[in-house]
């Protein structure tokens, strides 16, 4: 978290006579791009390092020299006349710049192949179309006498080196985006060149074929010589040329879309017919472009409950479905009412259903992460739809005018819901929101990256609207991982509640989406809405109690002794006495019989002395099984997993715990009367759908003697209290 | 089962109502001409109270499979199996004024005598092996899982040597330079297309079976010093960039090796249910038939 003094400043613009306010350190070629004022470039790309050497983008701020927009920042200006003088005025299309342009072009296509490889195969050579547009197709000046030649050692990519403008996009592209550090520039001057390791062909150096250069290059110079084709079950593969017409993939290299052919496909979907159902895992995320959609949860909002059922003769555990207001649990949240779902909005709990419409993109998170679904698609209205694979999508979230597009969409549609999720913000205004829109900045994060350390000084409130954050909290001789937020969540508010400095540490644990609300507008909120400040403070007086005893309990303690003593300060530890153990595994049956044939104790785990502790979750110091698609896995006080009521049963937790301390439980549910019409008519008897849920697994710990004590019979299973625990080690 | 001092009131339980019986058994004998036999009142009553005793004995067999049923834990329920049974066979003996009979009589002793012998075997064994178990199987796992947790080893030796059979056209060998071959190492280094093979040739001829073999009680890697000794050699031939396959190796052949004994162990352990459960069944039968054939014929 930087500090006040570092915050970036609004700086004013007159872009071609618009007014447009940025922050500080913006180039002018992203200023001009957020305010559609298109600034042609050659060496530039959204996702790479703007290094300026084509001087396609130069304009004019009333320098003595031109300059490169795509590298210029944009500061304020030191001294002013008056108060309204724009910091920088700046002219892009005057015809002294198209003048300087045209002479480039010029330059670049006398040694220019035209047209190009790309241009033939998928006629979008940025270079030849600029030509085009600029008159400077046919260049004045000498053409190279003896052509640079072309390399065709790779299978995958053609070099053709006459076609190379280097303008060091691939070169960007190999190290910065791929770390593979594999093409640099040789020769210098005229005779300069990119190549392959210390100048070896592309098929023999230690290239690894991943595309990026290729993808990168905004001529013919690199391109695909081989095609994937892709497969899909469903739907058309977009062929090339309708891709190319569509606004949504204006700026992706056609050479990407041509080697990925069949990447993305068109699925004409029939009104009630579903997409996904969810739970199941999916490779692919979904545009669409008619029609509409319904996004819901199919699953019953409830946990899983056991409890004993006694007979005079028998004793088993009846396990049944609950809400959270039936039966509550420590250290469950009720204060959330919406779930967070792969989509560009948040599901009420009490009515888990929602819309979207044309231009809106769904199932990212299950298409880049692998996580399953986390809701079901069904068709609204008749609809077409585009099926893309990750690779598609993440050539489309390189891109900065889609990201603007989407960032824009999730203000204007989400970002009330996202607020008002929590009931803590519920009772903040329209009015104070849309004031709000306007202000928050929205910042993406890599897999890794720190948002902010524990002890930092706090300046902001963030809501996250993609991928995970990971809290962390640092003890002696460790950290201990308190949270995995999925999205919808919030976080940073605690140290800007007058404690000013950040209690844990948050880092992105994939790609994260974030919104940022600044301390200052955050303070406001605060002022305006005492209902929210009041809800905070008791919420963060509670968590901040929680800490200093967690921390007072821990102190001079290393974690992992802590997470060991966390089972000595059980009240209710299971052990197995290996001494004792025949392995017989009567109490693994004993356990499946109890508890309708689903086993939870593993006769296996953490073993001291000739001891074996079972144990029900073992307060992981990075719980995976927290990284659940709709954040329903949190950490109790305890540090034990509790699985809330919006679980869907996809089992992703069950699948992330190495212990298997997780299982799933299956329920039946009436089917509701769109599910069965869509049964035929034999099928019509199935009245009922299966519903899984996941709970992890208590041990029985309200029992004094669990199932499987009574059924050992060799006394090597025996219920203990901590103390009594240590006396059984002492001898 | 470990026969300690928590056994102690079943012992002393179990010895007085031996004590008891014996003293019943000679001085109903005495009043006798031809002291007890299996047809006397006294007699009948041994050989009733015998019989009791042997089918609770069983029942515990019918008490495991119900383990919802609340009729007592299944300890007490093998602590009685184990001394009830035990004593059962003195007052059989009594019952039959220690004599074995002919025919049918001979056969049901017979049979009762070898259920109580492997009976107590059994009970000796459960008593040793599950803590010499516990001290050398140092990589137990659940019984059920050794065969596929057998297979994975196999597959992870299979992934640790995969870079010994990627020979590049101009380079050899490329086996990852960092210390950890299961990393995804990106720094490379390259080796002749010879170095591999010593430790491609000891892996088919002799890791590679092993590790394919359930219960490879006989092979030479199941003798821990025999494997140390093959890959101190291999070592030695093998450059130093595959120091890590080799040390993975041999790891995976100690995870292995016990496994195999534990599966060799657990056969120990309850292999004797095979004859003491068969026999039981056996003795229940006969010993009703006998029942029935004297209180008919008798």
């Amino acid at each position: 978290m930087s500090s006040p003094a570092q915050d970036p400043v609004d700086v004013h613009l007159v872009i071609d006579g618009r007014d447009i306010t940025v922050a500080s350190g913006t180039t002018i070629f992203d200023a001009a791009r957020e305010s559609g004022i298109p600034i042609p470039v050659l060496c530039h790309q959204h996702d790479e390092t703007p290094v300026g050497v084509c001087r396609m983008c130069v304009v004019d701020v009333g320098e003595r020299a031109y300059t490169a927009a795509c590298i210029r920042k944009v500061e304020p200006k030191e001294k002013k006349t008056r108060p309204d003088e724009p910091d920088l005025v700046v002219k892009t299309n005057t015809d002294p710049v198209r003048a300087v342009r045209k002479t480039v072009l010029q330059l670049l296509m006398a040694d220019h192949p035209t047209p190009c490889v790309r241009q033939r195969n998928t006629k979008d050579c940025e270079l030849e179309k600029l030509a085009h547009e600029y008159g400077a197709i046919q260049s004045p000046y000498p053409h190279r006498e003896v052509t640079r030649g072309q390399d065709d050692s790779s299978h995958i990519i053609l070099v053709d080196h006459s076609a190379c403008i280097l303008c060091d996009r691939c070169i960007r592209a190999c190290a910065d985006l791929r770390d593979n550090f594999v093409i640099a520039r040789q020769g210098k001057g005229y005779n300069a060149d990119i190549a392959f390791d210390l100048g070896k062909p592309m098929g023999s150096s230690s290239c690894v074929s991943c595309g990026e250069c290729m993808v990168s290059c905004p001529t013919g110079a690199l391109t695909n010589k081989e095609t994937i084709h892709h497969q899909f079950e469903d739907g058309v593969p977009c062929e090339l040329e309708e891709l190319r017409k569509m606004p949504l993939f204006d700026h992706v290299s056609g050479t990407f879309l041509r080697f990925n052919h069949g990447a993305v496909v068109k699925r004409h979907i029939k009104q009630g017919e579903f997409l996904f159902y969810e739970g199941e895992g999916g490779p692919t995320a979904f545009y669409v472009l008619e029609g509409h959609i319904d996004i819901f949860i199919s699953a019953p909002h409830g946990h899983v409950h056991t409890r004993e059922r006694s007979t005079a003769l028998t004793s088993d555990m009846h396990t049944r479905l609950v809400g959270k207001h039936e039966h509550q649990r420590e250290g469950e949240n009720l204060h959330i009412t919406h779930t967070a779902v792969d989509a560009s909005m948040e599901l009420s709990q009490e009515d888990p259903v929602a819309r979207i419409g044309p231009e809106s993109l769904f199932g990212e998170m299950s298409c880049t992460h692998a996580y399953p679904r986390s809701a079901t698609a069904r068709a609204a209205t008749d609809c077409v739809v585009l099926e893309m694979r990750r690779n598609v999508l993440d050539a489309l979230r390189k891109n900065k005018t889609f990201r603007s597009k989407v960032d824009k969409d999730y203000l204007e549609h989400t970002f009330e819901n996202h607020l008002r999720k929590s009931s803590i913000f519920s009772s903040l205004t329209s009015g104070f929101i849309q004031e709000l829109r306007q202000k928050v900045r929205l910042g993406q994060y890599a897999p890794g990256e720190v948002i902010f350390r524990q002890g930092d000084v706090a300046d902001a409130f963030y809501l996250v609207r993609r991928g995970f954050i990971k809290v962390s909290e640092a003890y002696p001789g460790g950290e201990l991982v308190l949270a995995y937020l999925p999205a919808g969540s919030h976080f940073g508010e605690i140290a800007l509640l007058g404690h000013s400095k950040c209690t844990a540490t948050c880092s992105a644990l994939d790609h994260v989406d974030l919104v940022q609300i600044s301390g200052e507008d955050f303070q406001n909120m605060l002022r305006l809405f005492p209902e929210v400040r009041n809800h905070l403070e008791s919420i963060c007086e509670e968590r901040l109690r929680e800490n200093q005893k967690r921390f007072d309990h821990v102190s001079g303690m290393p974690v992992d002794d802590f997470l060991r003593q966390g089972l000595m300060e059980a009240q209710s530890l299971l052990v197995l006495d290996l001494d004792n153990c025949t392995r017989c595994d009567q109490c693994v049956k004993a356990c499946a019989d109890a508890h309708e044939g689903v086993t939870r104790l593993v006769r296996d785990g953490l073993r001291l002395d000739h001891f074996l502790i079972a144990t029900s979750c073992r307060h992981c110091k990075d719980p995976l099984c927290m990284v659940c698609p709709v954040g329903a896995v949190h950490r109790q006080r305890s540090l034990d997993v509790i699985i809330d009521d919006s679980c869907i049963g996809c089992g992703e937790c069950a699948q992330n715990c190495p212990y298997g301390n997780i299982n799933m439980h299956e329920f039946t549910r009436a089917l509701r009367d769109d599910e069965l019409a869509l049964l035929g008519a034999g099928q019509q008897r199935a009245r009922k759908a299966v519903v899984r849920k996941a709970t992890s697994c208590n041990l029985c710990h309200d029992r004094k003697t669990p199932a499987c004590v009574y059924a050992c019979p060799h006394d090597a299973a025996h219920r203990v209290t901590g103390e009594q625990f240590g006396e059984m080690l002492k001898k | 089962m470990r026969l300690d001092r928590t056994h102690r009131p079943w012992i002393i339980w179990t010895a007085a109502l031996l004590v008891l019986a014996g003293l019943a058994y000679f001085l109903g004998g005495r009043s006798l001409h031809n002291g007890i036999s299996g047809g006397s009142i006294a007699g009948l009553i041994f050989g009733a109270a015998g019989y009791g005793l042997m089918l609770f004995a069983a029942l515990l067999s019918v008490r495991k499979k119900f383990t919802r049923w609340r009729i007592g834990r299944a300890q007490t329920w093998m602590r009685g199996h184990l001394w009830l049974g035990l004593l059962s066979y003195p007052l059989i003996l009594f019952h039959g004024g220690f004599r074995f009979g002919s025919g049918l009589t001979f056969t049901l002793m017979l049979t009762f005598s070898m259920v109580i012998i492997t009976g107590i075997g059994g009970a000796v064994l459960q008593h040793y092996m599950p803590r010499i178990m516990t001290e050398h199987v140092g990589y137990e796992t659940i019984y059920y899982q050794i065969d596929r947790v057998q297979a994975q080893l196999a597959q992870e030796a299979e992934g640790l040597l995969s870079w010994l059979y990627r020979k590049h056209a101009h380079y050899g060998l490329l086996v990852p330079a960092s210390e950890k071959i299961h990393a995804s190492a990106t720094t490379l280094v390259s080796l002749s297309e010879e170095s591999g093979d010593h430790l491609r040739e000891a892996y088919e001829s002799t890791i590679k079976p092993y590790l394919a073999q359930r219960r490879a009680y006989r092979h030479e890697l199941y003798d821990g010093r025999r494997a140390k000794a093959l890959f101190v050699e291999l070592r030695k031939v093998t450059p130093a960039p595959l120091a890590d396959v080799v040390d993975g190796l041999e790891s995976i052949c100690t995870e292995k090796r016990d496994l195999d004994r534990q599966s060799r162990m657990h056969l120990i352990l309850h292999g004797w249910l095979l004859a003491h459960v068969p026999l039981s069944v056996l003795l229940i039968l006969l010993g009703g038939i006998h029942a029935v054939m004297a209180v008919r014929y008798g």
